[in-house]
């Protein structure tokens, strides 16, 4: 904390922090908690083993950012190109972090709530669910988070309750200066529901910097099930540090999709599940893309707690460019968690020279009725499948575009819904061809 | 047939085989660390200035670091002021012949089963005991001399060939390396040197065969081979300690550095008292082992079998600076009882073309904590490097862990890098396929391990092998997952 960039930031933030919740705030406690413990973690530099690879002083030189920022103004026009073609779906519209009812399209049903976070707060029980996920209390951006954050996106699934379309939240970031965003979500979903989630970037915010760090609680009772495709599609001058903590209990199922697309200039995730019921299924795919000067870093955690769940985890990357990733996928498997089958892999394609990939697949142990296991692989094209196309007749670089696609198709192929995955291929298409 | 939990206690309680120790009269200087050990160190041993200068070096990096926080397990208290720094058997007359030698060191040897004596030449093993700190005895000077390999002790080297010795001594691991290596620096007693001449081929295996006896002596050996270009080398290093309650702390230091074309291989049993079941006592196993490939087409291998010390700690790793360089690790480290190891290892490709293996077998029974860390590195000059590596972990029992923790950092599209781990327990039919075959679940078991080593042990040099085998079965057998 010694260093020019961070010291004023970090006071910044604590400076700000004290002043921004009133004390009749539901959440007071709870804040002034996070805050206390955001002073204690401080802003993480090269020597916290969770940032090693990560360089967060990079990207906080466009100081200073506000620390709130309202919804500005956005038309239909503006939204449009954030759609996914032929994908009939319902649609969540947020606007730097607060929802837009007007601009939303929500299901009516009954037992199915899609509100803005902060009116949720009055309601019963929620603190029974609010920033309960172990797993964020040690990571300082998650405490910064809920110190600080503003608003978000509250869904709850009442026991039962089957959203029959997939719901489409677009985040829409617009501004007119820097700023340091903290949207929180939570999502509960209560024993037998189930839904499809897509979130997706609309960034309209030009030269002003937006830093969004994001958290997103999930909670899936016993039985039910989630699909969760994250699509990071921001624009240039977007950072973005994105938690997603999800919590199981018995027989749940958690589908959790990832697809870290250019341009924004760092994206840092930390996606981690918490088993705490048995017989859950648990899918993290991630497909990261990265060009230009990108910086994709995906911290994932797997934590078995209990005994007879499965968890499969894949991520691929391929990048271009001067652009560098960073994998870090945990699977942790607690002394009562027998018959465990827990599996994680990584592979990595670098098709530049300059492309740098920092990867750590972890395995941690402590039972042992399990099967774990864990791979990485790092490499290029062979010469021999290219060679094989051309000898078909495919011009060197349609032949690439080829490679490339089926080592993504792994992943893409994951997709469950048809519109979505043509959206993503020609998504992938339009990075490569460039 | 017993069940497997009375099996297990068994184990668990097993008391340590080698455990013993020898009353020799012992110069052993204050405990406590300043520059005037240092300095009473050096005259002990009667080094040149510049040695001196180098471990006072040593100790200014040493009080200006702090003990590392990221492994994983907790660090033991460490009061480096209560070590002595300096024990050897007292100075006799020089020693001509193994009968010179103090007849209670070798009936230590003999308890061990190492004969130091003509049993050795039938076996064409050159033997350089290191007794503590200090060297009693070498063999095989002669026929070595004959060939121009140099395989002496530290302070020998240091006034024979000061040339050799200031030329590579702390140029892998330097002074600074870490706060083990610093300690090292400043306090080394002593250890083995030894220099391959330009295309030989050295003719027999070299060992050492290292045991802790003082005690609250730390041991502190300073160990460099060169290998000149295109020559061979094959070194051996083994240990075993007596019971003792308090720990000890065992922080050396290997430097390996092979030239153009030159192939060294470097093999460790290491058997030191582990603790009681409590994991009282025990040895604290802290070694920097580094290998340098400086030159092209050469190569370093490490093979480890860890089945002792309370606490190991190491990561034995190569530098592949040379093109076509080489570097290969087999390690299988065993814990039971409350054991902690921590090691695996860390390859830096820097070369073109350099190639490195690593194949990591842990094995945890009892309250055994086994964790696998190692970096691959692969740099922006290393067109073409390709690593393989593997891990695999063994369960034995439901209170152990197994832990894999692997870095990688890839600099170079052309670069192929594969990591893979798996982590099992021995399968309950492959157990039963083995009893209905007639054979009893401890020799089940025994087999199965060393079935599951046996990739690390083929490594070993002959009659390694058979010692380690021999370990793995003892520290494990009957032991049913």
């Amino acid at each position: 904390m010694t260093s020019d960039i961070t010291t004023p930031f970090y006071q910044y933030i604590l400076d700000g922090g004290n002043g921004l919740t009133p004390k009749e705030d539901v959440l007071y406690g709870v804040r002034q908690d996070a805050l206390a413990r955001f002073r204690t973690l401080g802003l993480p530099d090269l020597k916290t083993e969770a940032w090693r690879y990560t360089n967060i002083q990079r990207v906080l030189k466009e100081q200073p950012f506000v620390l709130q920022q309202q919804a500005l103004p956005v038309t239909a026009a503006q939204l449009a190109p954030a759609f996914i073609p032929e994908l009939s779906c319902y649609r969540a519209v947020l606007v730097n972090g607060h929802l837009q009812p007007e601009l939303s399209e929500l299901p009516a049903a009954k037992d199915i709530t899609i509100t803005k976070l902060s009116e949720a707060t009055q309601q019963k029980g929620f603190k029974t669910f609010f920033d309960k996920h172990p797993h964020l209390a040690d990571q300082p951006f998650a405490a910064l988070n809920t110190a600080l954050f503003a608003d978000g996106l509250f869904i709850e699934l009442k026991a039962n309750a089957v959203l029959d379309k997939p719901l489409h939240i677009i985040h829409v970031y617009t501004l007119t200066q820097h700023a340091f965003l903290q949207p929180r979500h939570l999502w509960i979903a209560h024993p037998h529901a189930s839904a499809t989630v897509i979130e997706s970037t609309l960034g309209l915010h030009n030269d002003a910097v937006a830093f969004v760090n994001s958290v997103n609680e999930v909670v899936l009772e016993e039985n039910a099930e989630l699909w969760h495709y994250n699509i990071q599609n921001a624009v240039q001058n977007s950072r973005h540090i994105n938690q997603t903590a999800a919590r199981q209990e018995t027989y749940s199922r958690y589908h959790h999709y990832n697809f870290a697309l250019p341009q924004a200039t760092m994206i840092r995730n930390n996606t981690s599940v918490a088993l705490t019921g048995s017989y859950t299924e648990t899918d993290l795919h991630g497909l990261y893309l990265a060009n230009g000067n990108q910086h994709v870093d995906n911290h994932t955690f797997v934590d078995h707690l209990v005994p007879h769940c499965n968890s499969n985890e894949l991520y691929k990357g391929v990048l271009l460019d001067t652009a560098n990733s960073v994998f870090t996928g945990r699977i942790h498997v607690h002394q009562d968690a027998q018959k465990t089958n827990a599996f994680q892999q990584n592979n990595n394609l670098l098709l530049s020279e300059k492309a740098t990939i920092n990867s750590q697949p972890q395995l941690e142990i402590y039972a042992d009725d399990v099967k774990c296991s864990h791979g990485f692989t790092v490499g290029q094209f062979s010469d021999e499948s290219l060679f094989y196309l051309r000898t078909r007749g495919i011009g060197a670089e349609a032949a690439k575009h080829l490679l490339v696609n089926a080592f993504a198709f792994d992943i893409t192929d994951q997709v469950h819904i048809p519109a979505l995955q043509h959206y993503l291929t020609e998504e992938i298409r339009t990075v490569i061809s460039n | 047939m017993r069940n497997s939990n009375e099996i297990i206690d068994d184990i668990a309680n097993k008391e340590y085989e080698y455990g013993f120790t020898t009353d020799i009269e012992m110069d052993i200087a204050p405990a406590g660390l300043d520059e005037d050990v240092i300095r009473f160190i050096s005259a002990k041993k009667e080094e040149p200035e510049w040695l001196l200068e180098w471990r006072l070096k040593g100790y200014q990096a040493f009080k200006k670091m702090q003990l590392p926080k990221w492994q994983h397990f907790d660090m033991p208290e460490m009061d480096f002021q209560k070590v002595s720094y300096y024990a050897a058997p007292k100075k006799k007359k020089q020693l001509n012949s193994l009968d010179e030698v103090d007849p209670e060191l070798l009936a230590t040897f003999e308890k061990l089963g190492i004969p130091l004596n003509e049993q050795k030449a039938l076996s064409g093993v050159a033997v350089d005991a290191v007794f503590d700190s200090v060297s009693v005895a070498t063999t095989f000077k002669g026929k070595l001399k004959e060939m121009g390999v140099i395989f002496c002790s530290f302070g020998e080297a240091v006034r024979e060939h000061p040339d050799l010795v200031k030329k590579y001594l702390g140029s892998v691991v330097p002074h600074s390396d870490n706060i083990f290596a610093a300690l090292n620096a400043a306090v080394f007693s002593d250890g083995s040197f030894v220099y391959i001449p330009k295309g030989v081929r050295c003719p027999m295996e070299l060992s050492t065969y290292f045991r802790i006896n003082a005690q609250n002596t730390g041991q502190f050996e300073r160990t460099l081979i060169i290998a000149d270009d295109s020559s061979y080398v094959s070194y051996l290093e083994g240990c075993t300690a007596p019971m003792r309650d308090e720990n000890q702390l065992h922080a050396a230091v290997v430097e390996l550095v092979a030239l153009d074309h030159a192939e060294i291989k470097y093999s460790t049993v290491q058997n030191w008292y582990p603790g009681d079941k409590d994991g009282k006592g025990g040895i604290y196993n802290f070694v920097t082992k580094r290998g340098i490939c400086k030159g092209n087409s050469s190569k370093i291998s490490w093979t480890q079998v860890e089945t002792g010390s309370a606490i190991t700690w190491k990561y034995p790793s190569v530098i592949l600076q040379g093109d076509d360089a080489m570097g290969e690790f087999y390690s299988v480290a065993v814990t039971r009882n409350k054991q902690i190891a921590d090691t695996g290892t860390k390859i830096y490709h820097l070369g073109r073309n350099t190639r490195s293996r690593i194949i990591s077998k842990g094995i945890s029974a009892g309250q055994g904590e086994n964790t696998y860390r190692g970096l691959v590195q692969v740099g922006p000059r290393a067109h073409n490097a390709r690593n393989f590596t593997q891990c695999d972990s063994l369960l034995i029992g439901n209170r152990c862990g197994a832990h894999t923790f692997p870095y990688i950092e890839s600099r170079n599209k052309s670069a192929t890098v594969e990591h893979e781990a798996t982590t099992s327990k021995i399968g309950e039919d492959q157990i039963f396929y083995l009893n209905q075959r007639g054979i009893d679940t401890e020799k089940a078991v025994a087999l199965i391990v060393n079935g599951y080593a046996k990739e690390v042990l083929n490594q070993l040099p002959m009659e390694f092998a058979v010692e380690a085998q021999k370990l793995l079965s003892i520290t494990l057998e009957g032991s049913v997952g």
